[in-house]
């Protein structure tokens, strides 16, 4: 079942430096999020990924296109109830504390005070914030407000989750305990979208990943769909190349390169990495070990974009 | 239920300002000064008050005490009033402005509340908080003239309402400037251009702007911007009269309640259309 679709959602922002022209944010973009995965939509700064989401959430008008969200025709309040935001850069009225914050955004997703009673506690515990409830949040670090941010988005039970840089502001061990929420809340089916820079974050929790670039969709896929694309095998090896090898191989198979007893090789698939260990076993060079090199996420995504741009 | 919890929210918000807490502080000086320096005797020829140890020169005349006691009755709410609408303007003022703010409109819109609900919710919260602490000094001033010279009226305490309707008309203008410019500081300067400045002008409009022309349009205009805009000082003198159990106009009410609906409706048209 599909939990958020979009189809051909354009945006465009009205600037006054930009005049008639305006600033286009998203650009005849279509996507499909099935429920029960962890998504991650990537793209450099100002790619447009903040504003799809603000769009799926109503937030912002789109210029042209539509979107559902759980089955439901956009604009539609009443499905608001059924997800769950972490804005990026969100912040609270100074008045509030942790406790007052969840019940208020709780009562204003539709639980009922019986309800947030249980959740509230069991929520600031799981965030490990049980001792900061009744404090002001303008006395809370950037990583608690990071971690209450997570807690209100999940205070109603939503089927879906939008977060936006999640892990922005924790320590290496905040970011862990997060990310084994996020995967906790897959397992119980709900599906989480998320935005994030930290491409190796969204390497290690998210099914499926959507590369965005300046308003434009450049490739939706699995993780290791991009990361498994990379064909480079290092294979190690013992004692000395023999004369002639190195001829053989680049007439036979494909160019490959030594250094420190591991030879290097791009291969176009395993019939070429056959073929290049019968050659050498052929030439008795004693192979130690042969590694399938997965080029990182990061590398998949800084391919995709031009050269200059990063995350 | 929602509205209720954003009533909540904001009523939580506004204890915590100054401006509201030094409005309540004035309201208990001016209660206990009243309650301490005000004291009535009878005498054969009527009651004799004194304010502060100083008798009057007269007592009032038995068929008088009352109408009297009504006349300061009405005097101290319009005092009141015109507290309550300054100080409330400024202790309400940034109530739109910051719930609209990036980062936070984010986490009210982000659940299933309309943006015509959050503006309600929150000006109906501003609205709850300026009628209950005019109920705390009305119910006050009750109290005071009630066990001091025997005289109860209940309409000073229904006149917390009236104060209450007043505040919404003039909180709607602050709302659609907010709205439309997202500065407090703007927001108030508008709420207050209006009072001090534009209500005053419309009301005696006949005797003052209609003077500088006589063409038809300019007068026209005039007069439509007199009831398109709410009636501040005809409500004002209609509270008073009310109190004072005399006969009160209640059309600058209903036109201005109208008024206060148009200005809504637009200001949430132009929120609808805003993006986050």
């Amino acid at each position: 079942m599909e939990a958020i679709a979009a189809e051909g959602l354009s945006k465009v922002y009205r600037t006054r430096v930009a005049g008639r022209t305006g600033v286009h944010a998203l650009t005849d973009f279509s996507l499909t999020v099935e429920s029960g995965q962890i998504f991650g939509l990537l793209g450099p700064n100002g790619a447009g990924k903040t504003t799809f989401v603000r769009t799926v959430l109503s937030l912002v008008r789109p210029t042209s296109g539509s979107a559902r969200l759980l089955g439901v025709p956009l604009p539609d309040v009443n499905v608001r109830s059924r997800t769950g935001y972490l804005p990026e850069q969100h912040r609270y009225p100074p008045h509030m504390t942790g406790e007052v914050a969840l019940r208020l955004f709780g009562r204003l997703s539709g639980a009922t005070p019986a309800i947030l009673n249980t959740r509230v506690p069991s929520l600031l515990a799981q965030l490990g914030l049980s001792e900061w409830g009744r404090t002001k949040i303008k006395r809370y670090s950037k990583g608690m407000v990071q971690r209450l941010g997570l807690a209100q988005a999940m205070l109603h039970d939503p089927d879906v989750l939008f977060l936006d840089e999640p892990t922005d502001g924790l320590d290496p061990v905040g970011r862990k305990e997060i990310r084994d929420v996020l995967i906790g809340l897959r397992n119980e089916g709900k599906t989480i979208f998320l935005n994030s820079h930290l491409l190796s974050e969204v390497e290690l929790v998210c099914d499926r990943v959507a590369v965005l670039d300046r308003g434009k969709l450049l490739r939706v896929a699995t993780v290791d769909e991009l990361t498994v694309s990379g064909t480079r095998y290092e294979i190690g090896f013992a004692g000395q190349i023999p004369p002639g090898f190195l001829d053989e191989t680049r007439a036979r198979v494909l160019p490959v390169s030594f250094g420190n007893g591991v030879m290097e090789v791009d291969v176009h698939g395993t019939d070429d990495l056959n073929r290049l260990i019968d050659l050498m076993r052929s030439h008795r060079i004693a192979i130690t070990s042969i590694i399938h090199r997965r080029a990182s996420l990061e590398d998949s995504f800084l391919k995709m974009l031009k050269p200059g741009e990063s995350t | 239920m929602r509205i209720i919890a954003l009533i909540g929210d904001t009523l939580r918000e506004l204890t915590g300002k100054v401006t509201l807490l030094i409005l309540i502080g004035i309201s208990t000086l001016f209660i206990l000064g009243t309650l301490a320096a005000f004291s009535a005797r009878e005498t054969p020829e009527g009651i004799l008050l004194s304010l502060f140890g100083k008798e009057a020169a007269a007592p009032v005349p038995p068929d008088r005490v009352e109408a009297f006691v009504f006349g300061i009755q009405a005097s101290l709410s319009s005092g009141l009033m015109t507290g309550i609408v300054l100080f409330g303007v400024f202790a309400t003022a940034g109530l739109i402005p910051s719930v609209l703010d990036r980062g936070i409109v984010d986490l009210y819109l982000s659940r299933p509340l309309a943006r015509w609900e959050l503006i309600l919710g929150k000006s109906l919260g501003a609205v709850t908080a300026i009628v209950l602490v005019s109920l705390y000094f009305l119910g006050a001033i009750f109290l005071v003239f009630g066990l001091k010279v025997g005289i109860w009226n209940p309409q000073i305490l229904t006149a917390a309402a009236g104060i209450g309707l007043v505040f919404i008309t003039v909180y709607v203008l602050l709302l659609f400037t907010a709205v439309c410019t997202g500065s407090t500081p703007l927001s108030i300067i508008a709420a207050y251009v209006y009072l001090f400045v534009i209500a005053g002008l419309l009301q005696g409009r006949e005797s003052g702007l209609f003077l500088f022309s006589e063409n038809n349009v300019f007068r026209s205009t005039i007069d439509g911007l007199y009831y398109l805009l709410p009636q501040i000082p005809a409500m004002r003198q209609s509270i008073s009269a009310w109190i004072m159990h005399q006969p009160a106009e209640w059309v600058p009410f209903l036109q201005s309640i109208a008024s206060a609906g148009l200005f809504f409706v637009g200001s949430a048209a132009i929120l609808e259309r805003k993006d986050f």
